[in-house]
């Protein structure tokens, strides 16, 4: 508890509360977050809920190739949103959220160009349809590096 | 709708294979406290769901886990990979191999088949809401369980990030349920059922 309060990850619960409810105590505004790429490896953006098993943490960024970038950020949008579905008054996250999202969209266009098509509707590349011409994701060779 | 994207949410890439891992992985694809049952659990809960903020946690939660039962079964997929005669013998993935060879089926580890019994859908948003802090602590436990079980690293870091997104979802369930009983008698929120005598 006071390793929580110093950390500033304490959380809120209500003053009246009715009986015979499950509470979770409610995330305050402002609390501290990971930049998009240590988000992705730590499986939140907030360091206030990253409580790992045993110790067993990931430490090592993924590589800075386009798709892990775009994972990071997607990532950062979903999370966001998550945090945005309960919190729609935090004016500083819908930003952050609006920014994370406008890199995404970028990346996405990006990989697009360089890989070849994210969505069905972006297949017709080079005068063919292309949909089919990269690995599927849960294939091994689709998340080699390069 | 749902449009296909055409990647993983977190990188999946296990360079050995490991097929008796696999057969204990395979329970967080269709086991009792699974991806796919969250899936279901979640997007079929939206329907009687009062208040559009809480539909729409329960529809991007239950598109997040889709994506986390698209990461399981490339884990499983990535494991079973190439085997030898010796590995398809290996104790624990003998019995699914002889079922469903080296596919991805929606099993628990006990063999026990994907069942839509080991989920609710109540209709009404109180009881909803603490099924679905329950399964996400389920869920946790089960990746505990991977971890204690796995020393694979290329699999261990996938599953750390899966557990991880549990802790949130309790989170922001648990906020959900703060945001819908403001809305009820304070003096009695099981007065009655918001899903169904309000609409």
């Amino acid at each position: 508890m006071n390793d929580n309060n110093s950390r500033g990850c304490c959380g809120v619960l209500p003053a009246m509360a009715p009986l015979a409810n499950p509470y979770v105590p409610w995330q305050p505004q402002g609390q501290a977050q990971y930049a998009a790429k240590t988000g992705l490896i730590r499986g939140t953006l907030f360091p206030c809920l990253d409580l790992p098993f045993l110790d067993m943490v990931n430490s090592e960024e993924k590589s800075d190739t386009m798709l892990h970038q775009l994972q990071a950020l997607g990532f950062a949008v979903q999370e966001l949103g998550l945090y945005l579905d309960t919190h729609e008054d935090d004016a500083e996250a819908a930003e952050l959220f609006r920014q994370y999202a406008e890199l995404y969209e970028a990346g996405i266009k990006q990989y697009t160009q360089d890989n070849g098509p994210m969505f069905q509707k972006q297949a017709y590349q080079n005068g063919r349809y292309s949909w089919n011409e990269t690995p599927w994701p849960w294939e091994y060779r689709a998340n080699q590096e390069g | 709708m749902f449009v296909y994207e055409k990647k993983l949410q977190y990188p999946v890439k296990i360079a050995a294979t490991n097929p008796r891992l696999a057969s204990v992985i395979i329970s967080q694809y269709g086991g009792p406290d699974g991806e796919l049952g969250a899936s279901l659990r979640y997007l079929s809960q939206r329907y009687s769901m009062p208040y559009p903020e809480l539909r729409g946690l329960l529809t991007d939660i239950g598109t997040e886990e889709l994506g986390h039962l698209e990461m399981v079964g490339a884990i499983v997929h990535q494991l079973t990979r190439d085997l030898s005669e010796n590995q398809i013998k290996a104790d624990g993935f003998a019995q699914y191999f002889v079922d469903h060879t080296a596919g991805v089926f929606p099993t628990a580890a006990s063999g026990f088949p994907w069942s839509a019994a080991s989920m609710q859908v109540k209709g009404d948003p109180i009881a909803d809401l603490t099924e679905d802090l329950a399964a996400e602590q389920k869920a946790r436990v089960t990746y505990d369980n991977i971890l204690r079980l796995s020393d694979d690293p290329d699999v261990n870091d996938v599953i750390k990030f899966l557990r991880e997104r549990e802790i949130v979802h309790f989170q922001r369930f648990g906020e959900a349920l703060q945001r819908l009983r403001e809305r009820l008698d304070q003096k009695n929120v099981y007065y009655m059922n918001p899903s169904f005598d309000m609409s």
